[in-house]
């Protein structure tokens, strides 16, 4: 009903203030949910922050294999110099830590805004006017949908990386052909279910254009999820990019550094008792995936009206007989 | 979506006839990225050693360079027909890849997939009943840590613990070397045919190489149900039915599994069949991990030499099934829910 | 509290099966004894020998089929095999070979001349791409005297007809069985005259051999052979330190090699090889169009720095296309360029000719094809190339299938790597160098033509090989190319199994027969 009430006054109030209404749910979180989301915000907060300030953050670069002119120890365990070890090619393992973060945030931001304005406005459209354009659409996506997503990316990877010389840019587009599916579909069903609505049969009644429409009731509606699948696919996304490095179709090790790719290069390494190559690479996976799906949880408690739970106010009755102060 | 029923038949067959649409798409889509890509099976056999001139004449005689709706048009014909083409590196039949190494990526996806299923349904029932208490809590991160795990990462760990520290557990393979040379095969799911031959000592080792790799990948996929489940039971628990129950009187204990749980598992039944994809997935990098000759594993082989006749075959197999499994879940589903029908 | 107990029956009695399973699963595995069991992650093509040319197959057929003439173990020129004697008759255009007679093929069927001429014709008329049917463009026809003797026709002069006798292009079959248009499917019976036969053959999985009742020479020393086909090395080191494979013959990474050197149970075999990897430079694109910076990359290639750092000196460094050991080899590069690399020496030859520095250079390499390590290779050349100050290179890479499409039609430096068809010098210059080179990089001396021509109508053994010098220098003066490693022939077994040591030269064939386990 709140909602029903913010679209009566849709035109008067600003789009911001209207946004902040979005985080209303977030500020009543309580328990278990509210520490799952501070969690994840958290570690995905470090991870951010580690991506951002990689330069000054990082010891070396990704690929620097000597200092001074003298050259880096080939495969030296975790030591005062080389905090994590180094790697087969005399690279610092910390430093590829610290710069694989910036691979993965770029490539899980690019691939997450790209499918969001495909995925997000082709659902609203195709939700909303149905048709033959909805017929259509729904086909396809279906189609891309049914394919196994992992699979998918590594043909389009694979076809990819030869016409397009980035390997940040291949792994992306790979990705968002993935999931431009998933927020379609999501978007879509959501926007019909809404369009069935008794406000929304209202404003069509006094006559609103259907782009009014979508603008002011159904697009914040629909919204609402979109954070939600955005971090569960964020967390996808890395875990995507990771296989295409671990099976050698993603990054290529001379353009970045890349945690998956590190993973398939150490399996090698480990078997012979070196453990510091593989090991730190595959946590840092491990670890922001988690803050992410923590984070994804932690929103989904909230915003998901199944599973929210809203901090009761207690009830103070006023002692029989004596009349509350106005 | 109306909300008024229509028949089980009319919805059936409006969706069967949707299939075939998709499936030409998925067809057309897979013969277009494999044709289009740089790179030929040809030149990746020969390149290296002999000159162009020759690669051209061999291209010309395997017919490779027609135009390619000409190509296009007999790869339709061939498949109507059943057949799904010859690779061209090493001349199987891709209809023998599927007999010969489907059976193989069946036993793991089904291990896993009934693994994956337990952990997620035992633990999320656990975890919905027991909302915000420590089972919980533990629960839920657990399936999120699990998830979070790339599964060949957890893969080699097993490995190493198991395999290699321990010393308990085959590392690699469907079965040893010796058990699989001897052993006589009828439907290469070496597990029945290992039965069939009543050969139990080698039942055994199959059934020691199958539990790494099914476990590791029943673990990163159970991880997904255990919050799927947990959702649907906390709903459930919400319901009214529920509620009615327990001002009848009835146990609480009563009302979680009698009630709840049962109808909290319904929906489980789509999800499952949805996450077929995801599994097939998991199961061509676990493949990868434990060197289990499934068709995972030899559709990277294929991909990697280029070989479009196979890499075309195996995909369309995987998309095929993932569609006709949505297909009989959609079906359960709209039988089960009139609602959903078109 | 009736009923918890018998939950507990069922489990517990799982228990007890399980344990009786066990050990008699581990009583079963010690009866194969005699069985070697080789892992490799080579793959297989089509086990029909007009249909493959790659290393794994080789593997298997090598084992089953038999050439006219062998080269190895040991002593490399071709001696006898199927073929009693081959000799020229008359000119180097037409080869005359007398068969050896009561040879039998693995069914039964008596080995005679038809068996050569429809295994050479078939080779040349099925010319299936995974095959190497190039040999034989040289080959005008073949024809059968009597049922042991068999003359090859062929279209001009080649001195080295014998060796393209060893290769596996020449593998002889049973005309009964083989079809004369098509490949016989890998999963049809095969039939060979070979010390083994295919037993069973499970595509990506195993080759099972076993012993061949009819064969001709002496019995293999092993009961037979199960080769093992894994993906990725790391898994198939797991399973040779856990002894469910005696031995792995291709391919471990040089870290993997290090450390199985250092383990107690197991063996690390390594021989010389004839495998060489080399750089290749586009002769008419700049910046490698000017010969002096073709000089310089020459003379800073850090050969030693990727011999014991990349690959921990299980490869060595090569001075010549030619590889060392064959007769014929000089280190031409060395004599020209050093041994070492040296900064000045590049330095001048670049100020010499005008040239500004630093040069841009994109050189390519592909990441999985010649294994990881190529990764590192090229970076210990970038490296090396940049802190001379006089070069800045970009890395770039390609997958196998679309790298070797091109070449150097489009790659103006790139690696490449060469195994020889048949282990003669000649097989190392004239597919890089005279005219037919399939490098595509442009390079083409007149000179060079007229010394290959030279070459393969050489008379002596000692002429051919004075020309094979002559063409060594030239390459490396013209520097089209710059080889700079070569590899070891690598086995490794559990300490159990003998005879790898015997089968270890240039030629590169694993004689399974020869091995034995104790």
């Amino acid at each position: 009903m709140a909602v029903v009430g913010a679209a009566a006054q849709g035109s008067r109030r600003s789009f911001l203030s209207r946004l902040g209404k979005l985080w209303a749910p977030i500020a009543e979180t309580q328990g278990l949910a509210r520490v799952m989301l501070a969690t994840g915000a958290a570690i995905t907060f470090v991870f951010v922050v580690l991506a951002l300030f990689a330069r000054w953050i990082a010891p070396y670069g990704f690929s620097q294999y000597e200092v001074d002119g003298r050259r880096f120890p080939q495969l030296a365990p975790p030591s005062s110099a080389h905090l994590m070890g180094t790697t087969v090619e005399s690279d610092d393992v910390f430093s590829r830590i610290v710069w694989g973060a910036q691979t993965e945030l770029k490539v899980v931001l690019l691939a997450l805004v790209v499918s969001l304005v495909l995925g997000v406005p082709l659902g609203l459209l195709s939700g909303y006017f149905g048709g033959p354009l909805d017929r259509g659409l729904v086909l396809v996506m279906d189609a891309l949908f049914a394919f196994p997503p992992l699979l998918l990316a590594i043909v389009i990877a694979f076809l990819l990386s030869s016409t397009v010389g980035s390997g940040v840019v291949t792994a992306a587009i790979a990705i968002t052909v993935v999931y431009v599916p998933q927020y379609f579909r999501v978007v879509r069903n959501h926007v019909i279910s809404l369009r069935e609505e008794t406000y929304v049969e209202a404003a069509r009644a006094l006559g609103a254009k259907p782009f009014t429409i979508i603008r002011k009731y159904v697009f914040f509606n629909v919204v609402q999820n979109v954070p939600v699948i955005g971090t569960l696919n964020a967390a996808d996304a890395i875990l995507t990019l990771a296989a295409l490095g671990f099976l050698g179709y993603g990054v290529q090790p001379t353009e970045a550094s890349e945690w998956g790719y590190d993973v398939q290069r150490a399996l090698s390494d480990a078997t012979t008792g070196i453990w510091w190559t593989g090991l730190f690479p595959g946590l840092a996976i491990v670890i922001l995936v988690t803050g992410i799906t923590l984070l994804g949880e932690g929103l989904n408690e909230t915003i998901n009206p199944v599973l929210r739970k809203r901090r009761f106010v207690k009830v103070v009755f006023p002692e029989r007989g004596k009349v509350p102060a106005e | 979506m109306s909300t008024s029923g229509t028949s089980l038949k009319t919805y059936a067959l409006t969706r069967l006839a949707l299939v075939v649409p998709m499936v030409l798409i998925l067809l057309t889509l897979v013969f277009l990225l494999m044709r289009v890509a740089p790179g030929d099976p040809i030149s990746a056999a020969l390149g290296g050693r002999v000159p162009v001139s020759v690669i051209n004449q061999i291209k010309h005689q395997v017919g490779f360079d027609r135009p390619l709706y000409v190509q296009y048009g007999d790869y339709l014909w061939g498949i109507l027909h059943g057949d799904l083409g010859t690779t061209i590196t090493d001349r199987r039949p891709v209809s023998s890849i599927i007999v010969e190494n489907g059976g193989a990526t069946l036993e793991l996806t089904i291990a896993a997939g009934i693994i994956a299923i337990t952990i997620g349904v035992v633990v999320g029932l656990l975890a919905g009943r027991y909302r915000d208490t420590w089972i919980d809590v533990g629960g839920r991160m657990f399936g999120i840590v699990a998830y979070a795990m790339p599964v060949f990462f957890l893969g080699f760990l097993a490995q190493l613990f198991f395999g290699v520290y321990l010393g308990w557990l085959p590392t690699s393979g469907e079965a040893s070397p010796i058990t699989q040379a001897f052993l006589p095969v009828h439907t290469h799911i070496l597990i029945i045919d290992a039965i069939w031959a009543r050969n139990w000592a080698a039942l055994w080792d199959i059934i020691r190489h199958l539990i790494l790799p099914a476990v590791t990948l029943g673990i990163v996929i159970g991880g997904i149900f255990i919050r799927l489940v947990r959702v649907n039971v906390i709903r459930s628990l919400k319901d009214d039915y529920v509620e009615a129950a327990r001002a009848r009187g009835i146990s609480e204990r009563s009302v979680v599994y009698h009630h709840a749980f049962r109808n909290a598992l319904v929906p489980v039944v789509t999800v499952v069949g949805l996450q077929m994809a995801l599994l097939l997935g998991g199961a061509i990098l676990t493949e990868e991990t434990f060197n289990w000759p499934g068709i995972g594993q030899t559709l990277i082989k294929y991909l990697e030499n280029r070989d479009y006749v196979g890499v075309q075959g195996i995909i369309v197999v995987f998309a095929l099934i993932v569609v006709f499994v949505s297909l009989a879940i959609d079906f359960v589903n709209a039988f089960i829910d009139p609602r959903i029908r078109y | 509290m009736q009923g918890k107990l018998r939950f507990l029956l069922v489990p517990a009695g799982l228990a007890v099966a399980a344990l009786v399973a066990v050990t008699a699963a581990t009583a079963r595995t010690s009866a194969s004894s005699s069985i070697i069991i080789d892992g490799t992650t080579d793959t297989v093509t089509n086990i029909d020998p007009a249909g493959n040319y790659d290393f794994g197959t080789k593997a298997v057929d090598f084992m089953i089929f038999e050439r006219l003439l062998d080269s190895g173990p040991g002593k490399l020129a071709p001696h006898p095999s199927l073929a009693t004697g081959c000799a020229a008759v008359g000119g180097l255009k037409t080869w005359s070979c007398t068969l050896r007679k009561g040879v039998k093929f693995s069914n039964g069927d008596p080995f005679t001349s038809a068996d050569v001429k429809w295994s050479f014709d078939r080779s040349v008329k099925i010319a299936d791409p995974s095959g190497i049917s190039s040999l034989f463009t040289n080959l005008k026809s073949v024809t059968t005297d009597g049922d042991y003797g068999v003359t090859f026709h062929l279209k001009h002069a080649e001195a080295t007809w014998p060796n393209i006798l060893t290769t596996p292009a020449a593998q002889i079959v049973d005309h009964n069985v083989y079809p004369a248009d098509k490949l016989l499917p890998s999963t049809s019976p095969q039939v060979g005259t070979g010390p083994y036969m295919l037993s069973t053959y499970t595509a990506g999985q195993q080759a099972v051999l076993k012993p061949n009742p009819n064969y001709w020479g002496p019995k293999p020393a092993n009961g037979g052979v199960i080769i093992t086909y894994y993906t990725k090395s790391s898994t198939m080191k797991l399973a040779l330190e856990k002894g469910e494979i005696d031995m792995a013959f291709e391919t471990f990474t040089p870290t993997e090699l290090v450390s199985l050197q250092k383990e107690s149970g197991i063996t690390v075999h390594q021989g010389r090889a004839a495998s060489i990897r080399y750089f290749v430079m586009d002769t008419n694109r700049p910046p490698t169009n000017n010969i002096a910076v073709r000089k310089a990359i020459a003379y800073l290639m850090p050969r030693q720095t990727i011999a014991a750092r990349v690959y921990h000196d299980q490869v060595r460094p090569l001075y010549s296309m030619v590889a060392d050991g064959l007769p014929g080899h000089i280190d031409a590069f060395a004599s020209i360029y050093g041994r070492v690399p040296s900064k000045a020496k590049a330095a001048a030859v670049l100020k010499a000719a005008g040239v500004t520095t630093p040069v841009n250079l994109q050189v390519w390499y592909t990441p999985s094809h010649y294994g990881d390590a190529s990764a590192d290779e090229y970076v210990e050349i970038q490296r090396a190339l940049n802190s001379s100050g006089l070069f800045k290179v970009s890395l770039k890479t390609a997958e196998w299938a679309q790298y070797v499409k091109t070449l150097g039609s489009t790659k103006g430096l790139f690696q490449l790597g060469w195994f020889p068809d048949y282990v003669d010098a000649e097989n190392y210059l004239f597919p890089f160098y005279p005219k037919g080179q399939f490098l595509q990089n442009g390079y083409s001396n007149p000179k060079m033509n007229a010394l290959a021509v030279k070459e393969q109508g050489a008379k002596t053994t000692a002429a051919r090989l004075a020309i094979v010098k002559q063409m060594q220098v030239l390459a490396a003066q013209d520097v089209p190319i710059i080889p700079y490693w070569q590899g070891s022939m690598i086995a490794v077994s559990r300490n159990n199994v003998q005879g790898i040591d015997k089968t270890l030269d240039p030629t590169f064939t694993m004689r399974f027969n020869l091995l034995s386990k104790s």
